[in-house]
């Protein structure tokens, strides 16, 4: 058993053993499942720590060959793990990340009559993500990829008994499944173009010259329709806000800090193949910007306070997806790790407010509560999201605009922009729940979903130093170790510090205005919740409209007039004729021995016929 | 072990092992399970001893100064040996509810069961058409008893009567057959038949193409394929169930060893001339097998109507014996293996379900048993999908495989043909499993039946799924790249 063996089915084997358990024994104790849901998430944290020391130091990259799938002839597909620094680079907080998941959910969910169901996918999960990360080909990685999908549809349709829980899982999983349709097109075609000898990413790369330029920009845009899907993006992102459907530990764990990500780490991971395909790279910068200021409009208008964070996730995912295509994916990689960390943080505070206050998560009905500990959590959360120094995101996010103002100052204007609606609608959200005349007060915290939340807040403010870039004099370290195809940007230190001084008082004048405006008042009760914002510019409606009602009357018409009247039709009098012949034939079988030995005559009499017909030259 | 030991043990030990059986039968000494645990133990040993001999391609004349070349043991003999003996212990096994629960399973039924495994086992390595021929009736007679060995039953006493008369009107085609072709050849050894074929032109063999076409009747009669296999519903249906199994999918197995050894060594070079007939006889076995089935009530009656869209499976296989020998013929013994393990689960849970009762069972008496009895219907729902084809059966893989020797053959419309039978049966295998699941059971009574039985249901469920997925994926299972290669073995030992 290798390392990577042990880390990848330590949380499936004890999503299997939880299952097995809920199913055979229902009066199971519940810290039985907490304590194998914590072995199986640990033990793999444990040992992506290790996995990663042992990549960052010794440039080593461990593989693991589990089996041969299929080999048939020219056709080989191998079952292998592979902990390259990109893919140890993701372990590093994926793995960590959802074992303090784990420990906030074992309090958040405590008493839960399905306690054991929700710690059973959660490890599992856990499972299919670390497949996605460590598979060394991508139909292994499509295989992780469609396993998150279908266990957070599972997720967010976890208390099933309200249908609207139902519909929101639904939503999540037809919205994925047509940037799925994309990814998996994009893997046909590649296994089409690509020369024999197998599949994995490194056979791929180079074999790719070999491929000619328009098919390759048709499969880094199908890929990228897949990432669309699972990183939320225009036009793919309306699964997200309902994804909130569910328990808030799926919505940190899966909507914050792992499952979204992937569409982020499979582009960065195909970087070899969008550097030779400018066009989409260029594509994705834009849809990465529209996404990321369409969502931060939309979450200046929201009051769930899960809505606002699942906006305010698509958004940071804009960011990185700027940063990729503008060719920096380690940047992009490095913000996805920062996010990792604050969102989390993020969507814990918040879970644990929603717990103390009896399940309200609508901000207005929030006002004035008094938590002085998740307040100076949330407080530093949303210092690090608006990327104040030295909070950790500070260095992600600066490294991206300065790599976005580089090459593309017109995305880099959006990306302004939107940093600048980041930091109001955060703030607005902070504000307004601590900062009132009126006062709330709630039951205490439980201590198992307080402390997961420490090392996160010492990560969200010291995380940052991984990556210090050079005008700190820092050396960019994660950079080097993913040493990814990066496209090399040059910007004069004096800019580059002028930027970020910029960026930083503008951010600063943000947040006072936001004080001004929310903090002691009542300025939020007198926003209007209607209007293009607050509606979300109309796009699930529109796509009611186009898409939903087309395919419905589409559907609809298949289902009376093709399929009912022509195909039923047509094959029920076939099953009906012969049935008929049937038993006319059945006839034959009357169970007189004389007819069976008639039977036996004619056949053989009908076999010399022939006979005598074919070889009657001879005779 | 020398393969020259293998050759004698195997049917020396089933003839002793039945002959021990029938006079430890008289003893105060001897009991039902007594004699039970005998023969399964017989057969087992049998087993593990034969299946010693698959694997690698030899030929090997058996005694050659004292029976004159007339049997032979080769890897072809040796793998068919194996499977019909692992068949045969698999359905007693899978039996021991029955046995247990019947009065009329005696000790001569274990006997009959020997001295019919024993014929089978001849009939294998037999190179000679008189011994091929005694070999057979061997193992008919006592299939023919077996049938009827319910003596209070009506129905299967006049099962037992018709296959009687049929079967012995069938052999006498054997029998005049083998005359023709003696009359031309002057001996009924294979070798020198084959060796007369080639040495001839086709003017002087017109008796022997005569010859045999008559013994291709019989065996088509035994095989149950369309219009020699009228007898096929009222013999399934008034046999007990175990027998039923054993019928379907044992016994054939012996004779197509055999049809595969007289064909491929010998009238391959009538390979063209017979294709047309056995085109037809295939087209016509599985449109006359899909009708029946489907007009079928009674759940026996449908598989073994559907038993005769089996043969008609396995005809299209051997129809591509001549463009695509290698594969057709190691799709033949994949198909059969498939089958046997398919069809005496299938009747074995049927058994199981019956209790050893006479009844029949129709499709109405399966509501709820998966509510009642959820591992069996999860069992039965594997063998049945399993024979109607379902990926990730093993079934679906042997389904495969003679499509493609088919089309590999050039006889792409017949794999069309096939698969157009396939896609009917979906209609009758499915029905079982809707009535399964999505039917509700009125009071259920409850059913409690052998342990071991049951066991063994469901590791033949199990095999059959293993059987459709297992490739090199888990360690050194065989898998079906393993039995691809048995198979493989198994032709190259014969003179072709």
């Amino acid at each position: 058993m290798s390392t990577l063996t042990i880390l990848l089915f330590a949380p499936l084997l004890s999503a299997f053993l939880i299952f097995l358990i809920t199913v055979l024994y229902s009066q199971t104790k519940q810290y039985v499942y907490t304590f194998l849901a914590l072995m199986g998430s640990g033990l793999s944290a444990l040992l992506a720590l290790y996995v990663s020391y042992y990549s960052y130091f010794e440039k080593q990259v461990l593989v693991t060959h589990l089996f041969t799938w299929l080999n048939i002839g020219d056709f080989l597909i191998e079952v292998t793990l592979k902990a390259d620094a990109l893919s140890s680079f993701m372990l590093l907080f994926v793995a960590p990340v959802s074992f303090l998941i784990h420990v906030y959910a074992t309090g958040y969910m405590n008493n839960d009559k399905s306690y054991g169901r929700f710690f059973a996918y959660f490890n599992l999960f856990v499972f299919f993500m670390l497949l996605l990360v460590l598979a060394d080909n991508p139909i292994v990685m499509f295989i992780g990829w469609e396993g998150v999908g279908l266990v957070s549809y599972a997720l967010i349709g976890f208390y099933y008994e309200d249908v609207k829980n139902t519909y929101a899982g639904n939503k999540a999983f037809i919205v994925n499944r047509v940037g799925d349709f994309g990814f998996l097109s994009a893997l046909m075609l590649l296994f089409l173009s690509i020369p024999l000898g197998g599949f994995s990413f490194d056979n791929i790369f180079l074999g790719l010259w070999l491929i000619d330029s328009h098919r390759l920009t048709l499969i880094a845009f199908l890929l990228f329709v897949g990432a669309m899907g699972k990183s939320a993006q225009i036009p793919l992102f309306v699964w997200l806000p309902d994804a909130m459907a569910g328990p808030t530990p799926v919505s940190a764990l899966i909507h914050a800090a792992t499952m979204v990500t992937a569409g982020v780490y499979m582009v960065a991971r195909f970087a070899p193949l969008y550097n030779m395909t400018p066009d989409i790279l260029l594509l994705i910068a834009y849809v990465g910007a529209f996404s990321a200021l369409f969502a931060a409009i939309i979450a200046t208008r929201q009051y769930d306070i899960k809505k606002i964070l699942a906006y305010s996730t698509m958004s940071q995912l804009g960011f990185m997806f700027m940063a990729l295509g503008v060719g920096a994916y380690s940047t992009a990689l490095f913000h996805m790790f920062t996010h990792a960390f604050f969102k989390a943080l993020l969507f814990m505070a918040a879970g644990a407010i929603i717990v103390a206050y009896h399940h309200k998560q609508d901000i207005r009905e929030l006002r004035g509560i008094r938590a002085s500990g998740l307040f100076i959590l949330m407080l530093i959360a949303t210092l690090t999201i608006t990327a104040i120094p030295p909070f950790s995101a500070f260095f992600s996010k600066d490294a991206i605009m300065s790599a976005l103002y580089a090459g593309h100052i017109e995305i880099f204007a959006i990306a302004f922009v939107t940093s600048l609606l980041t930091a109001f609608y955060m703030f607005r959200m902070l504000f307004v729940l601590f900062f009132s005349k009126s006062e709330q007060r709630g039951q205490p915290t439980r201590k198992s979903m307080l402390y997961p939340m420490t090392p996160l807040t010492v990560l969200c403010i010291f995380a940052g130093l991984l990556n210090v870039p050079e005008i700190f004099s820092g050396n960019l370290s994660v950079s080097h170790w993913l040493h990814l195809a990066d496209q090399s940007f040059f910007v004069p230190h004096t800019q580059e510090m002028l930027l970020m001084s910029l960026n930083t008082f503008f951010t600063l004048a943000v947040i006072v205005y936001t004080y001004k405006k929310y903090a002691y008042t009542d300025a939020i009760e007198f926003e209007k919740s209607d209007g293009m914002i607050a509606n979300k510019f109309y796009i699930d409606a529109l796509y009611t409209k186009t898409v939903v009602t087309v395919l419905e009357k589409l559907s609809y018409f298949f289902d009376k007039k093709i399929s009912q009247l022509l195909i039923d039709g047509t094959i029920n009098s076939m099953a009906l004729v012969y049935l008929k012949v049937g038993n006319l034939f059945a006839r034959a079988e009357n169970g007189n021995v004389r007819f069976y030995a008639l039977y036996m005559l004619i056949g053989l009499v009908s076999g010399f016929v022939y006979l005598y017909w074919s070889l009657r030259s001879f005779l | 072990m020398s393969n020259e030991f293998i050759a004698l043990a195997v049917p020396a030990i089933l003839l002793f092992s039945a002959i021990f059986t029938l006079l430890f039968g008289f003893s105060v000494h001897y009991t039902k399970s007594r004699g039970y645990f005998i023969t399964l133990g017989t057969l087992f040993i049998t087993f593990l001893i034969s299946a010693n001999g698959i694997g690698e391609t030899f030929t090997l004349p058996v005694l050659p100064h004292i029976f004159n070349s007339m049997v032979v043991y080769d890897a072809f003999s040796a793998t068919f040996i194996s499977l019909f003996l692992l068949g045969g212990f698999l359905t007693l096994a899978i039996a021991k509810s029955f046995v247990d629960n019947t009065c009329f399973f005696t000790h001569e039924s274990f006997v009959l069961l020997l001295f019919s495994l024993f014929g089978m086992v001849i009939l294998t390595m037999a190179n000679e058409l008189l011994t091929a021929f005694i070999a057979l009736e061997i193992a008919s007679m006592s299939v023919y008893i077996l049938v009827g060995l319910n003596r209070n039953s009506l129905r299967a006493s006049e099962a037992f009567f018709k296959y009687l008369l049929l079967g012995s009107f069938a052999a006498s085609f054997y029998l005049l057959g083998m005359v023709l072709i003696y009359a031309s050849v002057k001996s009924t050894n294979l070798a020198v038949i084959a060796h007369y074929i080639l040495s001839t032109n086709l003017k002087a063999q017109l008796l022997v193409i005569a010859g045999s076409m008559l013994i291709m009747i019989t065996i088509m009669f035994k095989i149950a394929a369309v219009p020699f296999g009228a007898w096929v519903l009222d013999v399934y249906e008034g046999a007990s169930f175990p027998i039923t199994a054993y019928m379907a999918g044992v016994f054939k197995i012996a004779i197509f060893a055999f049809i595969l050894r007289i064909f491929l060594q010998n009238f391959i070079a009538y390979e063209s001339l017979y294709d047309p007939l056995i085109i037809g006889g295939a087209m016509v076995t599985l449109i006359a097998g899909s009708l029946l089935a489907v007009t079928q009530n009674s759940v026996k009656k449908m598989l073994a109507a559907s038993s005769v869209v089996h043969s008609g499976y396995l005809l299209i296989a051997f129809a591509s014996i001549g463009e695509a020998t290698y594969s057709a013929t190691s799709a033949i013994i994949f198909y059969l293996f498939a089958y046997f393990l398919s069809a005496i689960g299938a009747f074995g849970v049927l058994s199981y379900i019956s209790k050893g009762s006479d009844k029949q069972i129709n499709y109405d008496d399966l509501n709820g048993l998966a509510k009642s009895r959820p591992i069996i219907a999860a069992s039965f729902t594997i063998f049945i999908l399993s024979l109607a084809g379902f990926p990730s059966t093993i079934g679906f893989i042997a389904k495969f495989y003679i499509f493609t020797s088919a089309i590999e053959a050039g006889y792409a419309i017949l794999a069309f043909f096939g698969a157009l039978a396939a896609c009917v049966s979906i209609y009758y295998y499915f029905k079982v499993i809707g009535h399964l699941y999505f039917k509700e059971s009125g009071p259920v009574e409850s059913l409690s039946g052998e342990k071991f039985s049951l066991i063994f249901i469901v590791i033949t469920a199990i095999v059959v799924l293993w059987g459709g997925v297992g490739t090199s994926l888990l360690y050194d299972l065989p898998g079906i790249n393993a039995l691809n290669d048995l198979s493989r073995y198994a032709i190259g030992s014969l003179s072709l």
